[in-house]
């Protein structure tokens, strides 16, 4: 394999992991969000939002993304590929992350909050400076996982023709007839990437808990 | 309107991807399982060196994108004289990552079989076999069923990549009447139905599992 | 005593964690037939010995005859090799255990718990161990609980069922390593009785226990341990009446 092809892969899995990083930017705060709509108990959103959950979850993240770009055009939003892949990435991982951030919040000690409001805590003081700061500590773990799986979601996104790390080492095979080298380094190079990520998530765990004494359950 | 119509004259594709999904799906669970368990018991049982080995391969092979591990199978076939249908590419790379997965499923929940009952079939004079077939994963068939159900979505999921490599299955399928019909949506709609079904049969087993682990060990 | 005739010999035990000294020059003789309790204060090493009879911990030095037959090593001395671990396991078959915390396999019912080890080590026929173990539940009044998953029973009811899985497997020996310790006060009496009767009927059996009345009421041997040695060894209203050395008299009198 030549270095320009190389080159070529590792531009492309730069694109690979910067859609990744954009998406959990929104992704995560979104799925703190619908966490926290669930957990209000408003009657048709609630249902409406698990149902959302729900199929999302059961959804390959492939089919999604050819839904988002396919849909959302007849909805009256034409979409260039990468934001549609943006789109369904943050939909994803938001589905997701909402599991994890309901089930912390459902588990969340109830005298803490029953201590906040005897002291005269509204319910928003009491999210922002109690509640928040030790979900997400306490959470970090499950959190960063599903952050890999994004990654390693990503690439589907090649589907809709955008130009990552997937299509870069397919056409570096389609130009020298020759398609498993290519594709061999796209696996080294992301899979390097994915498992430096497991490895610093590993580290960051067993500080934090260290630091706060954290037991998840 | 139109869009129902057209899913319904095109139900035979769709039930082609569908039964192409399934196939693969419980081809590989077949296969995945029990080199699963064995994966297990090596990173439990064996002696260290090994298992770490072991262990760092289960790793790595887990922090692989699912979708280019299919392109070097598929790619990597032909190169070792196997000229086979997509399909077989498709069940070979959907196994391969299935089985490092639920490898690590299963050490956990050996780990979290209670050690005095395992202590207990080594003082009656078990051997080890038989310590893990009649101790060891009748308890873990039950206790781990949520993570195994888990596992078995994800790998429903995971094969809808297989489209990509131009295997036939559900979402291929979908795509397949979308592009030739012009009604985006309820090719698609009709996709998630199938796949939200399948997903609610596995979380059907794992409920039902649930209700022996209730019954057994309350 | 010769070796042979003992049913449990014990020579020049000895047993090192991490360099810490747990054993050291256990020689004992236990006659078939006999109940022994082990006795001594915390950290003296009672459970460990008792453990390392069916080899559940493996001692640094010494042998271990049961029955006349060594374990876990075979040949003596020097020429000692480890024993292969299917030879371990047949071995283990003589010797049953009743542990603290009850042990039970939660998966399997009553039956099945007393049934397992019967079926799947000795080869019996399904039919023929469920009936004896049916025969052993009624001995110690558990006949309604057969079916039942061990979730459901109180301690006392566990335990008599980790004694019914014991008697199962016929064993030449049956080791208690303190078999009431972690049992509610109102459920003690229920598993002594069981133990009473089972010494009574001529099991060999030895038991380590906190119980000082029951040891006494029940014992032929009492064995005294402290600080890894054997200190004493003597009939039941020897030691108690006229303890032989200070550790004895100490404990005696605190307990």
């Amino acid at each position: 394999m030549t270095w320009p092809a190389i080159r070529t892969i590792l531009d492309g899995a730069v694109v690979t992991a910067a859609l990744a990083a954009v998406s959990i930017v929104f992704s995560l705060p979104l799925g703190l969000l619908l966490a926290l709509l669930r957990a209000s108990r408003i009657p048709v959103v609630t249902g409406l939002l698990a149902a959302f959950v729900s199929l999302v979850r059961a959804t390959p993240f492939v089919t999604l993304v050819l839904f988002v770009f396919f849909i959302l055009p007849a909805a009256g939003l034409e979409l260039e590929p990468v934001p549609a892949a943006i789109v369904a990435l943050t939909l994803n991982t938001a589905a997701f992350s909402s599991e994890i951030w309901r089930s912390a919040l459902l588990t969340f000690p109830r005298d803490q909050l029953e201590a906040a409001t005897a002291f005269g805590m509204s319910k928003r003081a009491t999210f922002i400076r109690i509640v928040f700061p030790q979900i997400w500590r306490a959470n970090l773990g499950p959190l960063v996982s599903e952050v890999t799986i994004l990654l390693k979601c990503t690439p589907a996104v090649a589907v809709i023709g955008v130009v990552e790390i997937t299509r870069a080492a397919g056409r570096v095979g389609a130009e020298t007839y020759e398609p498993l080298p290519p594709f061999l380094v796209a696996t080294l190079i992301y899979t390097a990437l994915i498992a430096t990520l497991v490895r610093g998530q590993r580290v960051v765990e067993r500080r934090i808990a260290r630091r706060f004494g954290l037991v998840r359950p | 309107m139109n869009g129902l119509l057209v899913v319904w004259e095109s139900r035979d594709v769709f039930l082609w991807g569908a039964a192409n999904t399934l196939s693969l799906v419980l081809g590989c669970l077949l296969l995945s399982i029990p080199v699963g368990i064995l994966g297990a018991v090596v990173l439990t049982e064996a002696p260290a060196p090994l298992r770490r080995v072991f262990g760092e391969v289960v790793d790595l092979l887990r922090c692989v994108p699912f979708l280019l591990l299919a392109y070097v199978v598929y790619y990597g076939l032909p190169e070792l004289g196997l000229r086979l249908d997509p399909w077989w590419a498709g069940l070979m790379s959907l196994t391969v990552y299935t089985t490092a997965y639920l490898a690590e499923i299963f050490r956990a929940a050996f780990l979290a079989v209670a050690p005095d009952n395992i202590e207990a079939a080594h003082a009656f004079g078990l051997s080890r076999s038989l310590i893990y077939r009649r101790i060891i994963l009748p308890q873990v068939a039950i206790t781990a069923a949520p993570v195994i159900g888990n596992q078995v979505i994800t790998t429903i999921r995971d094969s809808a990549l297989l489209m990509i490599i131009t295997v036939q299955e559900l979402t291929f399928a979908a795509n397949f009447v979308s592009a030739n019909h012009f009604t985006p949506f309820a090719p698609f709609a009709a996709a998630v139905g199938l796949y939200l079904l399948m997903s609610f049969v596995v979380e059907a087993g794992v409920r039902r599992m649930e209700r022996v682990r209730k019954v057994r060990y309350g | 005593m010769a070796e042979t005739d003992a049913a449990i010999s014990v020579r020049g035990l000895c047993k090192d964690f991490d360099g810490f000294e747990v054993l050291r020059d256990i020689d004992l003789d236990l006659a078939p037939g006999t109940t022994t309790c082990i006795l001594g204060p915390s950290g003296s090493g009672k459970s460990t010995f008792l453990r390392c009879l069916n080899w559940l911990e493996q001692p640094s030095a010494g042998s271990i005859r049961i029955d006349g037959k060594p374990i876990g090593r075979s040949g003596d001395g020097r020429a000692a090799k480890p024993m292969a671990r299917r030879e371990l396991a047949a071995t283990r078959t003589s010797i049953a255990m009743v542990f603290q915390h009850f042990a039970l396999w939660p998966h399997l019912t009553v039956l099945g718990n007393v049934t397992e080890a019967p079926v799947q080590v000795l080869g019996r026929p399904k039919r023929e161990a469920e009936e004896e173990g049916r025969a052993i539940l009624a001995r110690v009044g558990l006949t309604e609980k057969a079916d039942v998953y061990p979730h459901t029973l109180s301690g006392g009811q566990k335990q008599r069922v980790a004694i019914s899985r014991a008697l199962a497997m016929r064993p030449k020996v049956i080791l208690f390593d303190e078999p009431t310790s972690a049992l509610d006060p109102e459920m003690v009496g229920e598993v002594l009785c069981v133990i009473r009767e089972l010494a009574r009927e001529g099991l060999t059996m030895v038991v380590v226990t906190h119980e000082m009345s029951f040891a006494r009421e029940v014992a032929d041997t009492i064995v005294f341990m402290d600080g890894g040695r054997i200190r004493e060894v003597a009939a039941p209203t020897d030691f108690f009446t006229n303890p032989q050395s200070d550790r004895a008299r100490r404990f005696i009198f605190r307990n």
